[in-house]
């Protein structure tokens, strides 16, 4: 009985299970981009002080000065943190809809013969970096789950331990899968080297900030 | 026999893989920008409404957003000890919600306060959003967590409060800020929109001038960290600090900057000695609050503040 329903879930696995990975993605860069939203801003911060010394030394171009005013720098930061992750989204998270069902062997059979493979920087950088940022995703999935759990069900062992639970049965189940499929992907976009180019300068500082969003150990004190 | 298991693992991870998908897509549909932009295309192609955030809104945890009302005028100075009952009294009476006075809350607020390890944010989440979310964040993001620190750790249910919470803290932030010259120092042009006296065009003077000598010694009005110390030709001289909790002031036109980018400064400290460097009329200090990235009239957030220009020639 459990094996029918399981079989029946298994026919509608080529759907949830790359929604879910696209998903788990997303969170991680999301995550690792609110992280680092200090950072952004001081970025801009110096942009803005850079311009506005530019701008302000000829008449002309003065009134610009105040056109990005100090009062909208919170504004660009965040507009630059959310072209940034939208920009990692569709660089990692949305090439993992792109799912082919495999039986596990031959899934398994394939990961070991694109590993034996010369490594690029693009089969270094994109799933290094979905790596990193899938980690963060399950870590911030995990702390919904914690909170949820404590505040509807009052407990914090149950809270504790789901997620705990949950955290490991992504890293186990899910986050490899999203590091092949992106093993996978950058295989098959190789030759693309402006998108190689692009595609690593933007998802080098989420690899860093991803880092900082992954608070894995704060699961099992 | 190996059948029969590799059948019974089938079975258990198909299922808990469905689940795990479920979950992440729970997450990313509620917290992340992308999320957002997926709802928000589905109200508009349903012709619903959709109950997603802006898109920006959900950077620094969702917390500090520009207050959609000023706030209400003060019938008396605020009391430095009372400014986090300031804020909240300011939040409820933007909802129209029967709260206490602002003395009542600010004990209230203490009290929580000594409870939660001595955070006011934590205090301040747990007036909005009940004692215990609070102790649950403050337990796993730390006493020295900031809110939204403290934010991420709650569900997405909990968005709203959070948002009041953050609301009265960044209010409460703003009614505790000193005054960055004496007292006596005339307010020679107020907030709001004015002919711009160099540019000429109308547009929002989104600070207060205050006419002083060069010179005069200019004070950080809280503590702070120093998020630009620059100088172009418009603004001269500027300093801009940031106090946190979404509260930030800017003094343009300085002669002479006594700080550097990145340094902490102390509440009553000597930033600068102001000028009349940049687009500048006459010797004076621009004065600006910003909340949350928006520039408000500081005069809403004291009572019995300096006298405009034009007030004290009525007199």
């Amino acid at each position: 009985m459990q094996l029918r329903v399981a079989e029946r879930m298994g026919r509608v696995r080529w759907i949830f299970l790359p929604l879910g990975l696209c998903a788990l993605v997303a969170v991680g860069a999301h995550a690792a981009a609110d992280v680092v939203g200090d950072r952004v801003l001081w970025c801009v911060d110096r942009v803005d002080a850079f311009f506005d010394a530019l701008f302000a030394s000829w008449s002309v171009t003065a009134p610009l000065v105040d056109l990005v005013g100090l009062s909208q720098r919170t504004f660009f930061a965040r507009a630059v943190a959310l072209v940034w992750e939208l920009c990692a989204d569709a660089l990692i998270a949305v090439p993992i809809l792109n799912y082919q069902e495999r039986a596990a062997a031959q899934e398994w059979q394939l990961a070991r013969a694109l590993l034996r493979k010369k490594p690029t920087p693009q089969r270094l950088v994109r799933p290094a970096a979905t790596l990193l940022v899938a980690v963060a995703g399950a870590c911030a999935v995990a702390r919904m789950v914690r909170g949820s759990v404590q505040l509807g069900a009052h407990s914090s062992l149950l809270s504790h331990l789901l997620a705990a639970g949950t955290l490991l049965a992504l890293l186990a189940l899910l986050v490899p899968r999203a590091v092949f499929r992106s093993l996978e992907h950058a295989d098959q976009k190789e030759r693309a080297v402006s998108v190689g180019v692009f595609g690593t300068a933007l998802l080098l500082p989420l690899m860093l900030a991803a880092l900082f969003a992954s608070p894995l150990l704060s699961f099992f004190r | 026999m190996k059948g029969a298991s590799s059948g019974a693992r089938y079975s258990m991870i198909v299922p808990t893989e469905l689940l795990l998908a479920a979950l992440c897509l729970w997450a990313a549909w509620y917290h992340t920008p992308a999320g957002a932009l997926v709802r928000t295309a589905g109200a508009w192609f349903f012709k619903t409404r959709s109950t997603a955030r802006p898109l920006l809104s959900y950077y620094g945890a969702g917390v500090y957003q520009p207050r959609t009302a000023p706030p209400p005028l003060l019938a008396a100075p605020v009391p430095p000890t009372q400014a986090l009952g300031y804020g909240a009294w300011a939040v409820f009476s933007e909802e129209n919600r029967q709260g206490e006075s602002p003395a009542a809350m600010s004990a209230q607020i203490k009290l929580l306060s000594s409870r939660l390890a001595g955070s006011d944010a934590a205090a301040m989440l747990a007036l909005f959003c009940g004692e215990e979310s609070a102790r649950f964040a403050l337990g796993q993001a730390g006493a020295e967590a900031r809110l939204d620190e403290l934010a991420r750790e709650l569900p997405p249910r909990s968005a709203d409060c959070v948002a009041q919470a953050s609301q009265a803290l960044m209010q409460a932030g703003a009614y505790a800020l000193a005054w960055p010259l004496p007292e006596s120092v005339r307010i020679t042009s107020p907030f709001g929109i004015r002919e711009h006296p160099v540019f000429g065009v109308r547009r929002l003077h989104a600070g207060v001038d205050l006419g002083t000598p060069v010179g005069t010694p200019v004070r950080a009005v809280a503590a702070g960290v120093v998020r630009r110390a620059s100088s172009d030709g418009v603004n001269g001289s500027i300093v801009v600090l940031d106090h946190g909790r979404g509260v930030v002031t800017l003094y343009c036109h300085n002669d002479e900057l006594l700080v550097h980018d990145g340094q902490r400064v102390q509440r009553g400290q000597i930033i600068s000695h102001s000028g009349n460097t940049g687009r500048s009329t006459g010797p004076h200090l621009h004065y600006q609050l910003d909340l949350a990235g928006e520039a408000v009239d500081p005069l809403r957030y004291r009572a019995g503040h300096p006298k405009t220009a034009a007030a004290a020639a009525s007199d």
